[in-house]
């Protein structure tokens, strides 16, 4: 099992990093600059500096896949605090993903749909992965 | 400066992040989020609130370890990263306010400008000196 989340956490990683590439042409698919241009300026810079801020969390949560598996093995109590939080994460996400966003206005082009069913495949592996971490740092696996 | 004194200012700054938490939702109010998303698509609309949200689950979650459990936060290895990165965190919020936010609007509220300029190098400095003394 030990080696299964290893390996888990390296996919993870670069699966998160390519993520946080990828997400510089969400701007230009969902077409963000047009969209925002009706809001008021102080609601157009929350809304970049948001999104700035989450796509930051998502590459420090790439760099601590990559680089602290170890730590993130550990079973102390930080390490569960931290996948935990994580697996919480993406499990909104997931779940958001399916339920919660309305995708009916995003050009439907194979590419668009593609990149959908890829985002929900990765949210799917992020959630598995960090439940293995969790369950693995209380010992139930 | 010892462990001790460390551990105080994070208390401490679990605190300001737990006002934090709720200032994000009399912002909200104030700023009229949903009405000045009113005339916008619903994507746009959700998209937005749900950055609202992981920006708030992200200093929730701060707020509850660093009131709760601060001795965590001190544990070397990962945790110097951790603080490192939240150190980080408030100090560009500081820059995004200082170039980024409008001007005008931040002249016609110096006070809470100023005091949330205040409030986020605060943080910045407890954070880098919970990196620094691990």
């Amino acid at each position: 099992m030990k080696e299964l989340l290893q390996i888990g956490l390296q996919i993870g990683g670069y699966s998160l990093a390519l993520l946080c590439i990828g997400s510089f042409w969400i701007p230009k698919i969902l077409r963000w600059k047009e969209h925002l241009n009706d809001l008021p300026p102080l609601m157009r810079e929350l809304w970049w500096t948001y999104s700035i801020y989450i796509w930051s969390s998502h590459v420090f949560f790439s760099v601590l896949t990559l680089g602290f598996g170890d730590w993130l093995m550990s079973g102390s109590g930080s390490a569960i605090a931290m996948n935990t939080f994580m697996l919480l994460w993406w499990s909104v996400r997931l779940y958001l993903q399916f339920f919660g966003f309305d995708f009916s206005e995003i050009t439907k082009n194979k590419f668009n749909c593609v990149g959908k069913h890829l985002l929900t495949l990765l949210f799917i592996g992020l959630v598995t992965l960090f439940g293995g971490l969790v369950c693995w740092n209380l010992g139930w696996l | 400066m010892n462990r001790e004194l460390v551990e105080i200012g994070l208390r401490i700054a679990g605190l300001i992040l737990t006002g934090l938490v709720l200032a994000n939702f009399i912002a909200a109010k104030r700023w009229d989020y949903a009405g000045s998303l009113g005339g916008t698509k619903l994507i746009v609309r959700q998209i937005f609130h749900v950055h609202c949200a992981y920006i708030v689950a992200i200093i929730a979650a701060l707020a509850l370890i660093s009131l709760g459990w601060p001795s965590l936060l001190l544990e070397g290895g990962f945790s110097k990263v951790f603080c490192a990165f939240f150190s980080l965190f408030w100090l560009s919020r500081v820059i995004v306010q200082l170039t980024y936010y409008d001007r005008e609007l931040r002249r016609n509220d110096r006070c809470w400008d100023i005091f949330f300029l205040g409030v986020f190098l605060t943080l910045s400095f407890i954070y880098a000196l919970a990196t620094y003394y691990q």
